[in-house]
């Protein structure tokens, strides 16, 4: 085993990870004061004006979204070594509609996923016996109920936003799942994929379980990799924030996102769907929204489908759907995100 | 030995295929670098997540780029 290579290296990382805690908290804790004194002594901006709020929130936003989220990959990355796609494909194999799309629903939170695997997880998943209806319940939550989205609004907002996110997220999962179950759409999947599923199922490759250093060495990796791939996103998403405010009134916010339109849910999610971002680059953006009197009902619509609704997945799933799948897929999803803003408005 | 790289043809595919023929070539050993990009092949061995990487049939990554030294460690003899 590798134990003799990885170990050493492990070690050091662990010594990092010792200065790097102090070092995490102490600049995310001056944080704050040196952003207003970038922005109001320094560059000498006047604090509430359009030019040195936007700034401002230029300088805090910067830093704290970054530390937020490498901490946040750090934890997630983790928890992820200890699940394996194949143990959560056992697990619902030959699964009932209902329990199956709850706990396919739940698995998705936590299952590593890009859309990239996107195919082979589908089609593994149908191959082992996982209904139809449960692997959609398992699609529409992994990267809805973003893991890393989660961790970042449970940092920035509180556990009670996380908790609503997560909360409305696994409601459209179970249920646009159940449904695409109840239609029997087997036969919309495209003919290779039919023959794929009808083949003998050949022996499994098996899997080796790291050891710890090597899981802590997995999240010191995870951070290096989404981290340094999700930077511009990050920054193009704090821009944005950073516009919304210092420029955009608070009256035209509430105009257009307020709780008191009906055509401010649909109006989200049209702005949401195209907008290719991830998780981490539509916080401060979320940030501004909520800071500006935008209802939350509607920047939760907005949130879900930037991230829930993606234009390279759908492409990605084509190969494997027939377009009359793919569509009912893209609409059950948007119902789900349509009905969650209206019904946050409503109560909130 | 075999070793196969299974992937779309995304960037971390790449990236495990380059790693591979990198450890391969220091190893000194005779050794096969086979990238596997067909859905249904994939499908077929039971690889869930992408990148993935099988030495002698054995699955040893998947979901994750693996390191050189991590591959190199796994085809010394």
């Amino acid at each position: 085993m590798p134990d003799g290579l990885t170990q050493p290296s492990a070690f050091r990382r662990g010594g990092w990870l010792l200065l790097a805690l102090p070092l995490w908290v102490v600049l995310y804790a001056v944080n704050h004061a040196v952003s207003e004194w970038l922005a109001f002594r320094l560059l000498g901006l006047a604090p509430k004006s359009h030019l040195g709020e936007a700034v401002a929130f230029l300088f805090y936003d910067t830093p704290k979204v970054l530390l937020l989220l490498t901490l946040v990959v750090f934890i997630v990355t983790f928890i992820q070594t200890f699940v394996n796609p194949g143990r959560v494909r056992d697990a619902l194999s030959k699964r009932r509609p209902g329990l199956g799309n709850a706990l396919a629903s739940l698995f998705g939170i936590v299952t590593p996923f890009c859309s990239c695997s996107a195919v082979p997880l589908f089609i593994g998943f149908l191959r082992a016996g996982v209904p139809l209806g449960v692997t959609f319940s398992f699609l529409v939550a992994a990267p809805m109920i973003n893991e890393v989205a989660l961790g970042m609004l449970f940092a920035m907002f509180g556990w009670k936003i996380a908790a609503i996110y997560a909360g409305t997220g696994l409601a459209i999962a179970f249920t646009a799942g159940l449904i695409i179950g109840q239609l029997k759409m087997e036969r919309y999947l495209e003919g290779w994929v039919q023959d794929a599923l009808k083949g003998p199922a050949m022996g499994e490759l098996e899997e080796a379980t790291p050891t710890l250093p090597a899981r802590i060495d997995l999240a010191v990796q995870g951070v290096q990799e989404i981290v340094g791939k999700v930077w511009p996103y990050i920054l193009a998403g704090i821009a944005v924030g950073a516009f919304i405010h210092g420029y955009v009134p608070e009256s035209f916010m509430a105009s257009l996102l307020g709780k008191n339109h009906w055509y401010s849910v649909p109006l989200a999610v049209l702005i949401g769907v195209p907008l290719y971002s991830n998780a981490a680059g539509v916080m401060p953006i979320v940030e501004a929204l909520l800071g500006k009197g935008a209802a939350l009902g509607s920047t939760l619509a907005f949130m879900m489908a930037v991230i829930g609704l993606s234009l390279p997945e759908t492409i990605i799933l084509s190969k494997v759907m027939r377009p009359r799948l793919i569509a009912t897929f893209v609409s059950v999803v948007s119902i789900g995100i349509l009905l969650v803003g209206y019904l946050f408005n409503a109560i909130l | 030995m075999l070793i196969e790289v299974f992937g779309p043809g995304c960037l971390k595919c790449q990236t495990m295929e380059k790693h591979a023929k990198e450890a391969a070539a220091q190893s000194g050993g005779a050794h096969e670098v086979v990238k596997v990009s067909d859905y249904a092949a994939m499908v077929a061995r039971g690889v869930l997540s992408t990148p993935a990487l099988a030495i002698e049939g054995q699955l040893k990554f998947q979901g994750r780029v693996a390191s050189t030294d991590e591959i190199l460690a796994l085809i010394k003899v």
